[in-house]
């Protein structure tokens, strides 16, 4: 069976709002991203297992807000108190995960089909989640990363990149096209291609 | 807008959050004769109080932690932010 991507039915490509005369570069660039692995990570409350000794794609699980451990393919993203999302593009790290972490100290969950992805560049992109979401995004840097809702959609954002700014939107799957629609919407007044 | 201070992830919006309730109720002690009164007051009734009040709150669309927030039920202003877990000191 071939699976369908969150956004095919929304996503189309082109240039579209006010990119009339501008630049291809100094217009926003919005793609949708597939084939990611994610998976959430919970450590139990009654969990006693240091954070230390845990690594993942050589990468360690930080208990601090706004944080995000990284290297290039994998990120790890916190979501909240000994909660995190763990996103990459090496697939094969799944088994790794479930076989590493004890059941009776983590909950594992594989949200990989269960997400729509957004990935938008170019130095409005802050104005573009300004305009729906209550956040300071002044306060935003690279690799940083926050929950907080667009439009009323609960949706998680990855700072990947700061010159120019690069951001990934994690929503739910069926929330995906609304939050396609809310940013697109936003992004017309700036220009954009998607890809 | 308002702004809450979660002790999880700083500085949010209250459209972040989900009010909760009074902070200061305390369920009856498990396995204690209960009255159909004491029963009541845990339930169901409570005051309406102008001025200081501790409220729970849950940061709903942030880390999804329910947080104690001391407010000003008349200006709204916020004094102080507890986590869950932390007693509030009288």
């Amino acid at each position: 069976m071939s699976s369908i991507s969150a956004l095919a039915n929304v996503h189309l490509k082109g240039q579209f709002g006010d990119y009339d005369g501008k630049n291809e570069n100094s217009i926003l660039k919005i793609s949708e991203v597939k084939n990611l692995l994610i998976i959430q990570i919970v450590q139990y409350k009654n969990s006693k297992v240091s954070l230390e000794s845990i690594k993942i794609d050589g990468l360690k699980l930080k208990d601090e807000p706004l944080s995000v451990s990284n290297n290039n393919e994998t990120r790890i993203l916190w979501n909240g108190p000994n909660n995190w999302l763990f996103v990459s593009l090496k697939k094969d790290l799944k088994k790794d995960i479930f076989n590493n972490f004890k059941e009776t100290d983590f909950a594992i969950t594989d949200l990989s089909h269960s997400r729509a992805i957004i990935e938008i560049e170019g130095k409005e992109v802050k104005e573009v989640l300004k305009k729906g979401c209550p956040f300071n995004f002044n306060n935003l840097e690279k690799n940083n990363s926050i929950n907080s809702n667009y439009n009323g959609i609960a949706f998680t954002v990855d700072m990947l990149n700061n010159n120019p700014d690069k951001v990934r939107l994690f929503t739910l799957r069926s929330f995906g096209e609304s939050l396609y629609h809310s940013i697109t919407d936003a992004s017309l007044e700036f220009g954009y291609k998607s890809f | 807008m308002l702004y809450i201070k979660c002790p999880h992830c700083g500085m949010r919006s209250q459209n972040e959050f989900s009010y909760g309730g009074d902070a200061t109720v305390k369920r009856p002690e498990l396995g204690k004769e209960v009255s159909d009164q004491e029963w009541d007051d845990f339930v169901y009734n409570r005051k309406s109080l102008r001025g200081k009040h501790w409220e729970l709150w849950q940061h709903l669309f942030g880390c999804r932690q329910w947080i104690k927030v001391e407010r000003d039920t008349a200006t709204h202003e916020i004094f102080k932010t507890l986590k869950a877990n932390q007693e509030i000191s009288k």
